[in-house]
């Protein structure tokens, strides 16, 4: 109930709590007939307020402490909207841990750095390198109160807030005092990180992101010289540096270019930071700025720190209802290479532009940057997600057309731009042209699917962890556009039965599955899944690909068909079947893919089971939980999936269960082990892995421009390799096991004699060929 | 009730629901206690939050003298349509840790959860946390997300859960809505315990 909102109650610890009229009333100390002891309390004499100015003040700290008497001590008073979150939000007034008004004794209030001391040219470096390594604080998701806005220099230039760039100098407050040259340049350098993080947090709010999660857009009521045109800035840019070059003589040579690369540099970034840009140079923005970042690293070492510039204090002036909170340290090398990483990823981020425009190769291109070796930062995610969504719902209502194209409509009449251009009849009791009847299906299908056509590929801009929390709501979002497609399929049906059965089905219903295994995969990739549960999701990935792997077979049979019908015709015929069969090379490719995916996850899953009968998997014991409750809880993201999905508990027990619990099976442990000892049980697990090498060997074969990836070429084969090296690597740990159990004698015996690694906690960071096949090592000990 | 550093013998703690009329003898004993790994303390609030609305979803391992370990949790209807039990905070004194003391507490938890009809046990644990994570999974506790720099200092976490009832997941599907609680991040707690804690 203490007001901790204002900064004399807590500092001056009098433990006077002031009341307006307003709040008093809000509080309720008015209300005496709340609480039947409160009744009793003596009738006293209102005080009389004390006008200060315009706002009445009444001292009510002796009616307050002897109401909160009526209390007994824990009882919370509140009403039903008082959440978690205000409690945490709270704070206890003289804490120092959470009162960042808190003086020790002895402490002062402010910082007592002088911002117009004399600098060194070396502390002027010192300055400006660590102010960088705050602001890659920064960009890592951290707020400026304890980054950026701990400079003393960078909260003279923003507060009292300035009406111009003019007014705002470090010898604010003292007038008549002046700054030297040195002074000049390091100003215009906090006037150009200023307005790059203006840039960074107007560029990052206007995309989808989670604040705090990604990124922290608070600025603390400082206004970031938003309205101030960038050019001003640039123009004070390039006064430093010809102040440095002019008016700073008498300084050692390297310091100074090492100065000037910094301020060359600051402007070449805000420039590449301005949302003004233009469209045919966008290759141009980065490559300066990266061009400037070795000379920035090689000169560091010149420069001289200055932590007096730096100080927690100026948290008290940002904020009261915060605890203090300590300055975030990142080392320069560590922040050095955040920036060269930030200058990669959006230089990378502008190949989006020159891709060529088809809805596959911008999803290939994507997948290929959120699954960069170091996660992109909210920033770079936001500035590629700038060029994804450039345009409204109808440039997205058009790559949704070419999608369809792409997967169902080869060379179809039912997208023909001809549906497009015919005139309903006049008459309305005339039937409709079959082709505007088509046209205006397709309408109905674009628009009802746009929305979640966007919010899968917002999904994909994403940080990876959001990205699949966000494809379990995609996925469900599919589900219902399936069954609304399946009624405009019977409608096209009825126009004509030259058709892939089903097309906006089939394209929903694939994109669906794909989404269910991009969930699992994102799982693997994440550890989501405990080491014993890995035998029942890769057996359920295996069914999900399996299902994909039969729709794609009936669909390439679909475009088989018609490529040889159409090459039995005309001469324009004959041209329609060659882009056919060109179009057809991106069915085999998403088939190949599905196929590998299948049987791996099949090999892998037999594997798993293997291996859990011989203890050498953790078991949890888990007594507070049953398979069935962890089986519900595991397919709850695909529960209500129609068609179904999911395996069956039972059938899912069976497959992964052969012998009974894995922990306690119920046939006899010879038994589980002669299993183990014949060729037999090797023979499918083997067969499955051969055909998921062929598979990713296929789709290697057929190359990134059929798996529409040309844009990003390098990264596509990687993720292909991976996949096959992933095959290699469970041939190997299939041949391991067969290989030791000869040698065993009961199933107990193996924990001596073989371990596998790759498997639990952390071991797979960074160690996998493909974030997500977890392929586990056989080692014999 | 005070907080020594004194190794007891297990077999002499006590485990005590908590009981709002004594909170003079323990919460300061229990605020210190979770206080001590966290960077940035609880106000009373916090605490009060949850042991005046859930006050017997606490509990304490006492010895003859002092707080050895805490477990404080909530239990409310969440908006997926699920009665979802949380648990909030855990510790126990390091000189005690390792002999399955937290194990047991939660233990007592879920129990006293599970006997108000709880569907589901939620929590948040850092991924860096292997002691914590394998003392939740040892009891059941299955990892549903990982959360991207969940806590205020920039860590990610896993979001745990542990079904109680069957339809619990059909239950919470039902609605489009995230099974998890999208508060702003000040809202997250901290775990409660070191990184050393390991179960027995």
């Amino acid at each position: 109930m203490a007001d901790t909102s204002t900064n004399e109650s807590s500092t001056e610890g009098d433990g006077e709590i002031k009341v307006t009229i307003g709040s008093a009333a809000d509080c309720g100390l008015d209300r005496d007939s709340a609480s039947p002891k409160q009744a009793q309390l003596p009738l006293r004499q209102v005080p009389q307020p004390i006008v200060n100015g315009g706002s009445k003040v009444w001292d009510i700290t002796e009616r307050f402490t002897q109401a909160s008497q009526a209390l007994k001590i824990g009882q919370l008073v509140k009403d039903e909207y008082f959440t978690l979150f205000e409690s945490i939000g709270a704070l206890e007034i003289m804490d120092p841990k959470m009162d960042s008004g808190f003086l020790q004794p002895g402490e002062t209030l402010e910082e007592n750095y002088d911002a117009l001391r004399t600098l060194l040219p070396e502390e002027v470096l010192g300055i400006m390198d660590q102010l960088l390594c705050y602001e890659m604080a920064w960009h890592q998701g951290y707020p400026l109160s304890q980054t950026l806005f701990t400079s003393v220099y960078i909260d003279r230039l923003l507060w009292p807030e300035p009406r111009s760039l003019e007014e705002a100098q470090f010898y604010r407050g003292n007038p008549g005092r002046v700054t030297d040259a040195l002074q000049d340049v390091l100003r215009a350098y906090c006037l150009g990180i200023i307005k790059s993080c203006d840039f960074v947090i107007g560029k990052i709010t206007s995309r989808d992101y989670f604040e705090e999660e990604d990124f922290c857009t608070h600025t603390y009521n400082r206004s970031l010289f938003s309205k101030v045109p960038h050019d001003f800035v640039l123009h004070e840019l390039e006064i430093a540096e010809e102040i440095l070059a002019t008016d700073v003589d008498d300084i050692d040579e390297t310091v100074k270019a090492a100065i000037n690369c910094r301020l060359e540099f600051r402007r070449n970034f805000l420039v590449a930071l301005s949302p003004d840009y233009s469209i045919n140079f966008l290759d141009k923005y980065w490559p300066p700025v990266s061009a400037l970042l070795p000379a920035i690293e090689s000169s560091h070492e010149l420069a001289r720190v200055v932590p007096d510039a730096f100080s927690t204090k100026i948290q008290r002036r940002l904020t009261s209802t915060v605890p203090p909170r300590p300055i975030v340290e990142l080392e320069f090398k560590d922040a050095f290479a955040k920036l060269k990483q930030l200058c990669e990823d959006c230089a990378e981020a502008t190949k989006y532009t020159f891709l060529d425009p088809a809805p596959e190769e911008y999803q290939s291109f994507l997948w290929a940057f959120a699954s960069r070796k170091v996660q992109p930062s909210a920033y770079a995610r936001s500035y590629l997600a700038g060029f994804v969504f450039a345009g409204d719902n109808e440039i997205f209502e058009g790559l949704l057309r070419d999608d369809l194209a792409a997967m169902v409509f080869p060379e179809d009449q039912v997208l023909d731009p001809i549906n497009w251009t015919i005139d309903a009849p006049r008459n309305p009791l005339f039937p409709k042209d079959k082709r505007l009847q088509m046209a205006s299906i397709i309408d109905d299908f674009t628009n009802r699917a746009v929305q979640n056509y966007v919010e899968l590929w917002t999904a994909l801009c994403q940080n990876r962890c959001r990205m699949r929390r966000m494809l379990c709501h995609s996925l469900l979002a599919f589900d219902q556009l399936q069954s609304d497609a399946s009624i405009l399929d019977d409608e096209l049906q009825a126009l004509t039965s030259d058709l892939q059965q089903y097309p906006l089905t089939t394209w929903v219903y694939h994109l669906k599955l794909r989404q269910i295994e991009w969930i699992i995969q994102l799982g693997f990739e994440q550890d989501i899944y405990l080491p014993d549960e890995l035998a029942g999701m890769y057996l359920f990935l295996a069914k999900v690909a399996e299902t994909r792997n039969r729709l794609l077979s009936t669909l390439l049979e679909f475009w088989e068909q018609r490529q040889k019908r159409l090459e039995k015709g005309k001469k324009v015929d004959v041209e329609k079947a060659a882009k056919v069969q060109e179009g057809k090379a991106y069915i085999e490719a998403l088939l190949a893919e599905a196929v590998g995916t299948e049987e791996l996850s099949a090999a892998l899953s037999s594997l798993y089971t293997l291996l859990s009968y011989l203890h050498l998997l953790p078991q949890p014991p888990r007594p507070f939980s049953s398979p069935e409750l962890r089986y519900d809880l595991r397919t709850k993201p695909f529960a209500l999936l129609q068609p179904v999905e999911i395996i069956p508990f039972d059938t899912l027990t069976t497959h992964i269960h052969p012998f009974g619990p894995h922990a306690a099976p119920t046939s006899p442990s010879e038994s589980i082990v002669k299993h183990l000892q014949q060729a037999t049980t090797y023979q499918p697990i083997d067969a499955s892995v051969k055909r998921a090498k062929d598979a990713f060997a296929k789709l290697k074969k057929l190359g990134p421009k059929a798996a529409s990836a040309e844009g990003v070429k390098e990264q596509w084969s990687g993720r292909v390799q991976g996949r096959l090296f992933s095959c290699v690597a469970a041939g190997v740990a299939v041949a391991g096991l067969r290989g030791m159990a000869g040698e065993l004698v009961s199933t107990a015996d193996a924990e001596g004699k073989l371990r596998v690694e790759g498997v639990a906690e952390g071991e797979g960071e960074g160690k996998r060929y493909h974030e997500w096949w977890i392929v586990p090592k056989v080692v014999k000990l | 009730m005070s907080n020594n550093n004194a190794p007891t013998d297990i077999a002499d703690l006590q485990y005590v629901q908590y009981q709002g009329s004594k909170e003079a003898t323990y919460l300061p004993a229990i605020r210190q206690l979770i206080s001590k790994d966290l960077s940035e303390p609880y106000s009373i609030y916090v605490y009060r939050y949850f042991l005046y609305q859930w006050g017997e979803l606490c509990y304490m391992a006492l010895d003859s003298t002092s707080l050895i370990g805490v477990v404080v949790c909530k239990l409310e209807h969440h908006r997926s349509g699920t009665f979802r039990g949380y648990i909030a905070m855990l510790a126990v004194q390091e000189t005690h840790r390792g002999k399955g003391i937290a194990t047991k507490l939660v233990s007592m938890a879920i129990d006293a959860m599970t006997a108000r009809d709880a569907d589901e046990i939620v929590l948040e644990t850092e991924v860096t946390n292997t002691a914590s994570l394998k003392l939740y999974e040892r009891l059941g506790f299955l990892r549903s997300k990982r959360l991207h720099r969940y806590y205020l200092n920039g860590n990610t976490a896993f979001r745990l859960i542990l079904y109680l009832k069957p339809g619990t997941a059909t239950k919470g599907a039902q609605q489009l809505g995230d099974s998890g609680e999208m508060l702003p991040q000040q809202q997250h707690l901290e775990p409660g315990y070191g990184p050393s804690v390991t179960p027995v």
